[in-house]
């Protein structure tokens, strides 16, 4: 991977920046992950982290959403939970005679929904459909949710024990799925001896804006994919289609889905431009929940040898 | 289109300025002398001036633009003419390039450039002169492309303009073949070729001694047979007469046509003549017939219609085994006896001598002639001393040095002075036989008199004089002849060669494209089923050629870019390879760039400084973009890929 470059131009770019050296700063030793995260955030994507718990899922979604200066709302999914929960319910006010709509936890800018495999399949395609429309419809009214609402999933993949696993149409909601997996020997250590993470968040400055983000979002559709990267993107969907130990392979979705992480990925290197290496960085994360494989497989490990089979033309 | 006032650039202007500079340069050896260098030092002013940002002054262009014709005046007494013209056009472009201060001025200059380029080839059609007029339509053309707004580096331009100009040369060929031709090129006016001299119906002994150093090529014969050898290569030109003391002429009394018997059989040869301005056309002695357009006098020598203003092809038949004219008379008799009342008393005397020895045996007058020259201490030289008043006299008593017409003249007369029926003929001799290209190359230097007295029975029969003196004239020619210690650079035998091999691609040339007239023209179309006179099926063919070009065009431009040989990437497979052999393979699924960048992580320092620059720059030109990369770019890019070296 090539040491990331970037520009240094531009206000907003810079601030980025910053913004990205916090949250590594509070995430130790996690920079790849913590970049596709944003990625993820500058294309316009909705994320799922899938991890055992106490690895830093909840603290990757605070930082971001207290370093992108965005409003943040946790939803904790239990088997109880109802949709009106999230959505907002209609509250009957004596004082003024009708009925008001007290905005659910929905209505945020960043919403983590914590462990979303333990809710039930009708409060999960409520998210599910919010997250795909943005917006809601509720008592016979449409509200818009927030132009960068954004929704930062996880579950839990060893406790499967009373859990409703998201369907593989759902999946596809999510524009990355992502494991932080344990910290190396030596950010474990930093992060035993340092300070608690807890205050460090509190103390974290805020760099963006949500307007700034907006802006970006704006930049990374408009970062160039030359026709060699698309013939790329289409060699990998084709691959995926056509590989023995997968099932279903890549949707054209995905492929549109894979093509807009690249663009965020490369311009956070800095380009203008999307190389294969971009596509490559952001396939993992993007591909794996979507290729539906045969028993015994492991989406991630295919993703790799798809990486590793299909050669990149010059 | 960029609006019209813009400005143009430091760079086009300089383009400008070539331009013109190298029209000028073209337009030099025709051009009054007060011109060329203050046309060149007005450009460099120009040049000067602009690259200062300040403007011409107003009143120093007003004084020249004023000064111009009435310089050309001065020079030509006209401003009308093709010298004048070309000296006016020339000044004028020049000087509109002081007042170059606009777009459109600069497309008005770019325009008048092409007009005076082209009217170069006013002043002379050969292969070299025309390849330079194409030649310098090179930076006229980048010029033209550098005044575009999104006009590329000058490297760019230059291959983009010489790409057109040989786009456009199927094109010309097309228009060159198809359109109509006039039956004489527009431009053989009267004026044309004025300087050009070849045998002329007058000789006055030592004026055609420019001519015998002048190596121009005269014609070019292309015999059907074998060349004949070169003692027998006289061509006849004219037969002249009279002579008045000082010059030889044809004189004016009507003959009738000699009669002619052959006893051999006449060989077929085709004459490619150059213009002369004149309407002796040469035919190897003796012609049996005439061509078509041609006449011929009662001596047998060729005439044309109209002087030759541009080249000319004729076809004539010639026998070399001839009697010519066995009964004499009576008017012929007369003038072939004639001499000028009082001249040269001694050389008289000498002939009465003769007469006196040998009575009526012409045969033993004309031997004791040759038999003088021969002994009487006569030398070859092509640059004779001067003739007092006397003039036969004087050569042959006192400076006894010169050349053929000399011989011929005093050879003439002293015949005539003896009751010998002579005459000169004048003509050429000699000539290159290049054998590989089968013709006969004949130079203004192979220019030649000699003699043709009336014996009884056998007719006139032709006497060289010349040959007697120096035989190496017939056998070797005049600069071969007169070679001595003092000859020039350019008599010595290893420039004659040079100059004899070069002109078999000016006569090849000379038969294809500017002897392509109105009658070639119509003779080749008509192979291919045109009729050239029926303007429809010329524009028909005309266009459907233009159209063709155009449609051919088209395509290459629209060609898919795609489509198209990927040099990049076939750039990049060779430095794979190269770097595989250098144990640095790619790794199965590695981006291109990646690969490169991990390459020259593992090699030593300028190699992998090299290596990076190439990785970073291959990046920008395959994925910075959606558009194809500039092929310039990509071509440099492959070139540094190639001379790279793990």
């Amino acid at each position: 991977m090539p040491e990331a470059t970037l520009a240094r131009n531009d206000a907003t770019q810079q601030r980025l920046v910053h913004a990205l050296a916090q949250v590594n700063q509070l995430l130790l030793g996690k920079t790849h992950a913590v970049r596709l995260s944003f990625a993820c955030l500058l294309a316009g994507g909705h994320l799922l982290l899938e991890d055992i718990p106490g690895v830093g899922k909840t603290t990757l979604a605070h930082a971001l959403a207290r370093a992108c200066g965005l409003a943040f709302q946790r939803v904790q999914f239990t088997s109880d939970l109802t949709p009106t929960d999230i959505i907002g319910v209609g509250i009957y006010e004596r004082e003024l005679g009708h009925f008001r709509f007290h905005p659910g936890p929905l209505f945020t800018e960043l919403l983590l929904a914590d462990e979303i495999n333990r809710g039930t399949p009708k409060v999960q395609s409520a998210l599910l459909e919010a997250m795909a429309e943005g917006q809601v419809s509720t008592e016979g009214e449409t509200r818009p949710l927030s132009p960068v609402f954004t929704v930062i999933a996880t579950q839990n993949p060893l406790d499967m024990a009373g859990t409703h696993p998201l369907p593989d149409s759902q999946l596809d909601r999510f524009l990355m799925r992502l494991s932080l997996g344990y910290p190396d020997a030596a950010a474990e250590r930093a992060l035993l001896s340092g300070v608690d993470r807890r205050e460090m968040l509190r103390d974290l400055t805020i760099h963006l804006t949500p307007a700034d983000l907006v802006e970006l979002r704006r930049r990374a559709r408009t970062v160039d994919a030359s026709t060699a990267v698309l013939d790329y993107v289409q060699s990998l969907l084709s691959a995926s289609r056509a590989h023995p130990q997968i099932r279903v392979g890549l949707s054209p979705r995905a492929g549109l889905a894979l093509l807009a992480a690249a663009r965020a990925w490369a311009m956070l290197a800095g380009r203008s431009y999307v190389m294969p290496e971009d596509v490559q960085a952001v396939f993992p994360a993007v591909a794996a929940h979507r290729i539906q494989i045969q028993h015994g497989a492991n989406g991630e490990t295919l993703a790799a040898k798809l990486l590793a089979e299909v050669s990149v033309r010059a | 289109m960029a609006p019209a006032n813009r400005v143009p650039d430091q760079r086009a202007f300089a383009l400008l300025i070539l331009s013109a500079a190298v029209t000028l340069v073209l337009h030099a050896p025709h051009l009054p002398l007060w011109l060329p260098m203050p046309a060149a030092l007005l450009l460099l002013l120009c040049w000067a001036f602009r690259r200062r940002g300040r403007r011409f002054p107003v009143l120093a262009r007003y004084v020249l633009v004023l000064a111009l014709p009435l310089a050309v005046v001065a020079s030509y007494g006209t401003i009308f003419g093709r010298l004048p013209g070309a000296a006016l056009a020339v000044g004028l472009l020049t000087l509109k390039l002081t007042e170059t201060e606009t777009l459109r001025d600069a497309r008005i200059v770019i325009a008048t450039s092409a007009f005076v380029l082209m009217s170069a080839l006013l002043f002379g059609q050969s292969l070299l002169q025309t390849a330079l007029v194409c030649v310098a339509l090179w930076p006229l053309l980048t010029a033209a492309m550098s005044l575009e707004p999104a006009a590329g580096p000058t490297r760019a331009l230059m291959h983009g303009s010489a790409l057109r100009l040989m786009l456009a040369l199927p094109v010309a060929l097309v228009a060159f073949v198809l359109i109509p031709r006039l039956a004489s090129p527009l431009w053989g006016a009267p004026g044309m070729q004025v300087a050009k001299t070849g045998v002329s119906a007058r000789m006055t002994p030592g004026a055609i001694g420019q001519l015998l150093i002048d190596d121009q090529p005269a014609f070019r014969v292309g015999f059907q047979g074998p060349i004949p050898a070169r003692p027998l290569r006289y061509f006849r030109a004219v037969v002249l007469w009279h002579f008045d003391g000082r010059s030889w002429t044809p004189g004016h009394a009507a003959l009738p046509l000699e009669r002619l018997i052959i006893r051999d059989r006449p060989s077929r040869y085709t004459v490619t003549l150059d213009a002369t301005r004149q309407t002796l056309l040469p035919a190897l002695d003796i012609p049996v017939d005439t061509a078509p357009g041609t006449f011929s006098t009662a001596a047998r020598t060729l005439l044309a219609m109209r002087p030759i203003d541009h080249t000319l092809r004729y076809t004539l038949e010639s026998a070399t085994d001839y009697t010519l004219s066995p009964q004499l008379v009576p008017d012929e008799r007369t003038l072939a006896l004639q001499l000028p009342v009082g001249a040269d008393p001694r050389a008289r005397a000498l002939a009465a001598q003769w007469r006196a020895r040998y009575g009526g045996n012409s045969r033993a007058i004309v031997a004791s002639a040759l038999r003088m020259f021969r002994n009487g201490g006569f030398r070859y030289t092509l640059v004779p001393p001067p003739l007092g008043r006397q003039q036969v006299d004087d050569f042959l008593f006192r400076t006894r040095a010169g050349f053929c017409e000399h011989y011929a003249s005093a050879f003439v007369f002293l015949m005539r002075a003896a009751g010998v029926p002579a005459r000169v003929v004048a003509g050429y001799q000699g000539g290159y036989a290049n054998r590989t290209a089968g013709y006969l190359l004949v130079r203004q230097s192979d220019a030649h008199a000699w003699a043709e007295v009336w014996i009884p029975g056998d007719g006139w029969v032709r006497v060289d004089p010349t040959a007697a003196v120096s035989p190496d004239r017939i056998s070797l020619g005049a600069t071969a002849a007169a070679q001595t210690a003092d000859a020039p650079w350019f008599l010595s035998g290893w420039w004659i060669g040079f100059r004899n091999r070069i002109d078999v691609v000016n006569r090849l040339w000379n038969q294809a494209v500017v002897g392509f007239d109105a009658l070639r023209q119509r003779a080749l179309l008509t192979q291919f089923g045109l009729d050239p006179s029926r303007w429809q099926s010329v524009a028909l063919a005309l266009g459907g050629a233009l159209g063709m070009a155009l449609a051919v065009g088209l395509a290459l431009a629209l060609r898919e870019p795609g489509k198209r040989g990927d040099a990049l990437a076939t750039g990049f497979q060779r430095l794979e390879r190269r770097l595989t052999r250098a144990r640095c393979a790619r790794r199965p699924g590695e981006a291109p760039v990646a690969y490169l960048r991990r390459a020259a992580s593992s090699l030593p320092s300028p190699a992998a400084t090299t290596l990076m620059a190439l990785a970073g720059r291959f990046a920008q030109l395959r994925y910075g973009g959606t558009q194809p990369p500039p092929p310039l770019a990509v071509r440099d890019w492959v070139r540094k890929a190639k001379d790279f070296r793990p």
